[in-house]
């Protein structure tokens, strides 16, 4: 009984995912607020020390399987529960205070905002000022368009999967794939931008640190537009539980041409398992099609994001004419 | 005297044995734990395959190739010809590659630009330069999804093992892809079967046999070698060219250009 009631319900699933892939469901469409994307409204302690895990042969710690951030989406970077300010739509408005909701993503400065110097601050309140009505093609955000949501927005889009691999920590986001060397091999020469950046990793213990250049910057943090320059040198430190169960994404970003001091952000993830429901926003996952008699397995389909740009990005370069 | 002729004696010996053994025995290559061969690497080819499949001279937009076909030429069924020299007709302007679209299988594979190949014993992660999309090729026993209604641009892909020889069952296809430059083509009945080996450690040989019964009239193989890049350093680059369109809407905001 209870194995036909969770075929059933992965049945279900699977249709979806189908209907979003064939383009008959908006790309990344937004479920109603309060549907499941904010969940959590604090960020965990999780220090940096000995790993106790798992670990995969090659000594890694094992970190494999689906991911996705526990606060909410890139609405805010800020105030991460706090919609994007200035949406008509009413029901976009938090109805809470905002000491009720989840803190700010900056961790340092310790008043949760970023060091913006004077003339940063004000391209940020331009662009916030034109999101919802986007003049010029340069308001509307790139993800719109399908590119990579890059580094850090990506930990705050949709889940992802990790897979690793000898030398490798692999992520596979909704809107683009990143991987992280650790190989000790030099950055790509600093004229190549790109918008996942450039990573080079190492595991210390149950943190794996990652230094990132070579970042285009073209993806903003948010909807409320917070950026820095192509210049940015971020410090990635990943802290993961012994148990497997849940991270910290802790990122150092120093940017003289753009803040007036480094600063940090964090961001709060936890894994999903074959225990969680398939929500088509952070799990988006398949039951795997096994032969009888053999547990259930989940799979990740392919994620295409430009070919079926229909509805979700359309919807947003439209508005920009 | 007879120390040396003893010494000549073995040394004819040894290289005869040495010379069956290089005959008969498999090439040494990489393996996983589980003593299956391990493809993990960059991997490109070397072919004018992608310029067009079949014989073709040289032209503005492909270099001269004997083609890459088990029988030379593709057989289409008569009303799939037709749109075959549609497509090469208008392919400079209706090639998907143009859009920097996901290439699909197999034409991913025999791009000109190289793609990476993770491996774990479930599975193969295909991470191709161009576009940066991904394919995944399970290797763990699961089989094709049972809805029907599936249609990626990659493919659905389910791999076994013959031998050292790794073999894919490729199905659930879109009709967005083309095969090659030339605008050779399928429809949404591709059944792509793959059979993917080393050649030496360095060398895979990759043949892919194609079928759909409403576009060709029997199925066919196509044939590349696949060549690991070994420069120092070596990595992929993400290549998102669909972006490249808009990149000029979005210039890094920099002091004094901003109003």
């Amino acid at each position: 009984m209870m194995a036909h009631r969770m075929k059933t319900r992965w049945l279900v699933t699977v249709a979806t995912v189908a209907a979003v892939l064939a383009g008959t469901q908006a790309h990344g469409q937004q479920p109603p607020p309060g549907a499941g994307i904010q969940r959590e409204k604090s960020v965990p302690k999780l220090e940096s020390g000995k790993w106790t895990g798992k670990r995969l042969a090659d000594g890694q710690p094992d970190v494999e399987g689906h991911w996705s951030n526990t606060i909410a989406n890139h609405n805010n970077w800020t105030d991460p529960q706090g919609g994007v300010p200035g949406d008509p739509n009413p029901r976009a408005t938090p109805k809470t205070q905002r000491s009720e909701r989840a803190p700010s993503r900056v961790s340092d400065p310790p008043d949760g905002e970023l060091p913006f110097q004077p003339w940063a601050r004000a391209v940020q309140q331009e662009y916030l000022q034109y999101f919802h009505n986007p003049t010029k093609e340069q308001y509307v955000e790139p993800l719109a368009r399908c590119a990579p949501a890059g580094v850090p927005k990506s930990f705050t889009w949709h889940g992802y999967e990790i897979r690793q691999f000898p030398g490798y920590v692999v992520f596979l986001f909704n809107s683009g794939t990143r991987v992280v060397h650790l190989d000790g091999k030099p950055h790509l020469p600093e004229n190549i931008k790109l918008w996942n950046a450039d990573s080079r990793g190492r595991w210390e213990g149950n943190t794996l640190i990652v230094d990132v250049t070579n970042n285009n910057a073209k993806a903003r943090l948010a909807r409320t537009g917070e950026f820095f320059s192509e210049n940015a040198r971020i410090e990635e430190r990943y802290i993961f539980n012994s148990d497997g169960t849940r991270y910290n994404y802790v990122a150092t970003i120093t940017d003289p041409t753009v803040f007036t001091r480094p600063w940090t952000a964090t961001i709060p993830a936890r894994r999903f398992t074959l225990e969680d429901e398939p929500d088509g926003w952070h799990y988006e996952v398949a039951l795997a099609n096994q032969p009888a008699g053999k547990p259930p397995l989940i799979e990740r389909y392919e994620r295409i994001c430009v070919e079926n740009n229909g509805p979700f990005g359309n919807v947003a370069v439209l508005g920009a004419k | 005297m007879r120390s040396l002729m003893t010494a000549r004696v073995a040394a004819v010996l040894v290289g005869g044995m040495l010379a069956v053994s290089l005959a008969t025995a498999a090439p040494k290559i990489p393996r996983l734990k589980s003593g299956k061969p391990d493809f993990s690497g960059i991997w490109e080819t070397t072919s004018a395959a992608e310029y067009d499949l079949e014989p073709h001279s040289g032209r503005a937009d492909a270099p001269p190739s004997a083609g890459v076909i088990d029988g030379k030429t593709i057989p289409y069924l008569p009303a799939a010809l037709e749109q075959k020299k549609k497509n090469f007709a208008a392919r400079s302007t209706e090639d998907p590659r143009l859009k920097c679209w996901t290439l699909g299988t197999p034409r991913g594979i025999y791009y000109r630009e190289p793609f990476q190949i993770f491996q774990r014993d479930r599975d193969l992660t295909l991470l191709f330069q161009f576009g940066h999309s991904v394919r995944t090729i399970h290797t763990n026993g699961t089989l094709h999804p049972e809805v029907t209604d599936n249609e990626f641009y990659l493919g659905d892909s389910r791999g076994r093992w013959e031998g050292d020889t790794l073999v894919v069952d490729v199905t659930d296809f879109n009709t967005e892809t083309w095969l090659d430059r030339a605008g050779n083509f399928h429809g949404p009945k591709l059944h792509v079967v793959e059979r993917w080996k080393f050649l030496d450690e360095n060398t895979l040989e990759y043949r892919a046999t194609l079928e759909d019964p409403e576009v060709f009239s029997r199925p066919w193989t196509l044939r590349v070698h696949l060549n690991r890049h070994r420069e120092k350093d070596f990595q992929l680059i993400e290549n998102y060219c669909f972006t490249l369109g808009y990149d000029k809407f979005y210039p890094v905001p920099q002091q004094g250009t901003h109003e």
